[in-house]
């Protein structure tokens, strides 16, 4: 017997490569460390997900929605630091995506 | 013996009468003249038998004898006698009446009344004096006679009256018909009621006769007749057919037109009033199914709004409906579906009777207070919302534009045209403008947050049932919908179309890269509803597809990952058999466990469950058994409790195959209910209360008990938890009928 797919209507949800290679990702964790939203879904003052309103990614494996840190960094108290852990701000190359490939 | 002085009087007495009686004339031929006067008048005034010959007066005789009576200041005493006269003779009549009313029961016939009428005032005529002889001897004989012809007429005779006047009134509305008796087609019937008193005596009669006519009238020419106006003809039909007959017992003695219009201006009206209020009654009892009808029914619905301005009764209106609906309407047996239509309808209807909305708000409370109850009243209200324009079954049929949901407003006291809310509104009557259906529809609710959970639900159930990319519908639909609940809460739905429409450029740039059979749908975990959580692995050649996809997808787009939700979405396959090709559209659980079957001819049940992942067996048995119903797959039952289906390689020629349909696991009733791929909002609230269980739990271990507004503001510590103190109090219910908690005194325990 053989089965030959003709067609596939299939059902997808995409996920930012956070660098996490977790399955099954607790999806409580992948929130946002500024606005506590989570990465999928959008920074306050954007309204639509996805490459609209993008993550970024440190150097000290921090992620935020890129909005909500530009925002930060842009105030005079940040001191460009990383709002996590108060290291210099320094936003990585994504490599982890690359290297998977 | 008299003393003198008595003996005295007497004869001055007599000196008098003597004097008054004989005038002064010589001798007694004073006297003489006057008994002959007496004689004279006597005899003329004397009441006869009907049949007796009338006899001739010499009228100047006639009134010098009454001259001489009046001299004699006698008249009084002739009066008197005549009277005892007429005592004397009123056998005669009282024979007749006793004779013609025997027949009347007998028969039953208005018409024998009618003769006797006559025959009466025959009498009448009969007996008066002539109208020479002054209006106090006339005026005296019309109420004797009246009152003795009163008392001989026994009780029957008031019903025969009234069925003779029934009958004069259907000879003036139908004309003549062999069933109307003969005397009311008698010019002098009416003058002789007049004659007789009998006009004035049994005028509620009378009017009781023209209130029954015209309400079986009503009842016959207008009841389930609600397609056209009938208040305008009945109208008409009351001045062409009604008011001439009116003319008889309202305007008589009316010289001319004018005088007729005004004698009749107060009883008219008052008869048009009870056109009215039949009308009225008629309608209000019938006003559940002029609802249903509508809105073929809208003119009887003008009528009413007509007559309810005359007649006030729209309390009655009022309760006649809250009654229909509570019997009709409102009990299990009536879909959800079925009440809002008739809920839309009833708006429409009383809306046209009563624009302020007062009969609207008094009626819809209670429908409003059961569909609020109803389950699955949001889903109805909100699929009737986005129903395709084609199959229209919409309960909305827009013919205006599209209006934004208007809550109520707080009166505006600088507002020029400030009205006063109508005299008949209750309290808590909120005088909401004319607003339109859906808006109504949407305030059933508090709020309209459920309405767009709802609305998200079911966008996404219809949006991955498309396979096609055609979403125009559904942009349109949600176009719409923002104008009516507004841009922000809809900002989620738009998120989902935008997901459909990236999908597919997704789609399009990955099939340049390299082709595949695949064409997912990619969405945004948070802007959609919860998805059965139901995880299976496609194996084989499926997971390769979904692998090599995953892998273009992350080409594309470096910074994301796609999770598969493998038991969504379907899947065309052509399975290519030894001897034949089968082609089905399937569910992935399908294709996944035919799949396997490329593998090895024979799975048992469990080994299948264990390869695809955690599904339930029911849903596991049911793709088996559809693959059977193809010819794919046999079951078969080897003795043990192993469930084994074998792949068919050829298909079944010998007779013993089992038939489809009939193997033993096919007891399709045992099947569990698709399950709808996303969850509804119950579904999902049940799923979040599971999670503030554990909270409750937790602090009612730490705490011991609490009372249920504690529980309540601990709670909203917890991310998220936006239940009312009812909610929770329903869910807390539900955990003591399951056993885990009690409560004594409103302080709610772990049960130990």
């Amino acid at each position: 017997m053989k089965v030959i797919v003709k067609q596939w209507h299939a059902i997808a949800q995409w996920q930012w490569d956070t660098g996490k290679t977790d399955e099954n990702g607790d999806p409580e964790e992948d929130v946002c460390g500024i606005c506590r939203v989570p990465f999928e879904g959008c920074c306050p003052t954007c309204k639509v997900p996805g490459d609209d309103c993008p993550l970024i990614w440190g150097e000290c494996s921090h992620v935020f929605h890129m909005h909500c840190l530009l925002k930060w960094i842009a105030t005079a108290a940040s001191k460009q630091q990383c709002p996590m852990d108060r290291r210099q701000w320094v936003t990585a190359e994504r490599k982890v995506a690359a290297g998977d490939l | 013996m008299a003393s003198k002085a008595l003996s005295d009087q007497v004869a001055a007495k007599w000196q008098d009468s003597f004097n008054r009686l004989n005038r002064g004339a010589p001798g007694i031929s004073g006297l003489m003249g006057f008994s002959r006067a007496w004689a004279i008048a006597a005899d003329v005034l004397h009441p006869r038998e009907l049949g007796a010959p009338p006899k001739d007066f010499n009228t100047n005789e006639v009134r010098s004898a009454f001259d001489v009576l009046m001299q004699c200041r006698m008249l009084p005493m002739l009066l008197e006698s005549f009277v005892e006269d007429m005592r004397r003779h009123q056998h005669l009549i009282t024979n007749d009446v006793v004779r013609y009313m025997a027949e009347y029961e007998a028969s039953g016939d208005p018409d024998v009344i009618g003769r006797l009428v006559l025959l009466l005032a025959d009498w009448y005529f009969a007996w008066a004096p002539g109208g020479e002889l002054g209006h106090t001897i006339s005026s005296a004989y019309i109420v004797h006679f009246q009152t003795h012809l009163f008392s001989v007429l026994p009780a029957a005779f008031a019903s025969g009256f009234k069925k003779l006047l029934a009958a004069t009134l259907t000879f003036f509305t139908e004309g003549a018909t062999p069933s109307i008796p003969v005397s009311v087609q008698d010019s002098k019937l009416w003058p002789s009621f007049e004659l007789l008193g009998l006009a004035d005596r049994y005028e509620s009669l009378i009017a009781s006769v023209c209130y029954e006519h015209i309400e079986a009238h009503v009842l016959e020419t207008s009841a389930g007749k609600w397609d056209e106006p009938v208040l305008v003809r009945l109208r008409e039909w009351m001045a062409d057919k009604v008011v001439p007959w009116m003319l008889l017992p309202y305007a008589r003695g009316a010289k001319t037109t004018e005088e007729a219009r005004t004698m009749l201006q107060g009883v008219g009206s008052r008869f048009d009033f009870h056109v009215c209020k039949t009308l009225c009654d008629l309608r209000t009892k019938e006003m559940f199914d002029i609802v249903i009808d509508y809105p073929d029914s809208t003119p009887a619905l003008h009528d009413l709004k007509e007559c309810l301005q005359r007649v006030d009764q729209r309390s009655q209106l009022v309760q006649a409906l809250r009654k229909a609906n509570k019997r009709r309407l409102l009990h299990p047996g009536a879909d959800t579906k079925d009440i809002l239509t008739q809920y839309v309808s009833l708006i429409r209807c009383l809306r046209a009777i009563d624009p302020p909305g007062v009969l609207l708000f008094k009626v819809a409370d209670p429908i409003r207070r059961y569909l609020r109850d109803r389950p699955d009243t949001i889903r109805c209200i909100v699929a009737s919302l986005v129903v395709d324009s084609e199959s229209g079954d919409s309960l909305v049929d827009d013919d205006g534009p599209i209006q934004p949901l208007q809550s109520p407003q707080v009166d505006d006291y600088t507002d020029p045209n400030w009205e006063p809310e109508p005299v008949d509104a209750g309290p808590d009557f909120r005088a909401n403008k004319p607003s339109d259906v859906v808006s109504t529809l949407v305030s059933i609710y508090d709020s309209k947050d459920l309405f767009v959970k709802e609305l998200q639900v079911l966008l996404a159930q219809r949006l991955l049932a498309v396979t096609d990319g055609n979403y125009e519908k559904e942009r349109r639909n949600l176009e719409i919908l923002k104008v009516r609940f507004g841009e922000a809460p809809l900002q989620v739905c738009e998120v989902m179309l935008k997901d459909m429409t990236d999908s597919r450029r997704i789609d399009q740039h990955v099939q340049s890269q390299s082709s595949s059979v695949m064409h997912p749908t990619i969405i945004s975990r948070h802007f959609w509803p919860q998805f059965q959580a139901t995880k299976i692995l496609m194996p084989g050649q499926l997971h390769a597809i979904q692998e090599s996809y995953a892998r273009e997808f992350t080409t594309f787009k470096p910074d994301k990952r796609l999770r598969w939700l493998s038991h969504l979405g379907s899947i065309r396959l052509d399975i290519q058999l030894q001897d034949r090709t089968v082609s089905a559209d399937v569910p992935p659980l399908e294709a996944a466990f035919i799949e396997l079957f490329s593998e090895q001819e024979v799975w048992t049940v469990n080994d299948l469950i264990e390869r695809v992942g955690p599904i339930e067996r029911p849903a596991a048995l049911k793709a088996l058994l559809a693959w059977v119903d193809r010819g794919v797959l046999r079951e078969e039952n080897d003795g043990t409790d192993m469930q084994r289906f074998r792949l068919l390689e050829s298909a079944p020629t010998d007779a013993g195959a089992v038939p489809v349909g009939m193997t033993t696991a096919g007891s399709r009733v045992a099947l569990t209910e698709e399950q709808p791929a996303v969850l509804t909002v119950q579904q999902q609230q049940a799923e979040q209360m599971k999670v503030y269980w554990k909270f409750i739990e937790g602090m009612l271990t730490n705490l011991g008990g609490l009372p249920l507004d504690r529980i309540q503001t601990m709670l909203k510590f917890a991310p998220g938890y936006d239940r009312t103190p009812d909610q929770l109090g329903a869910f807390m219910d539900a955990a003591r009928r399951e056993g885990l908690v009690n409560v004594k005194d409103g302080i709610w325990r772990l049960n130990r």
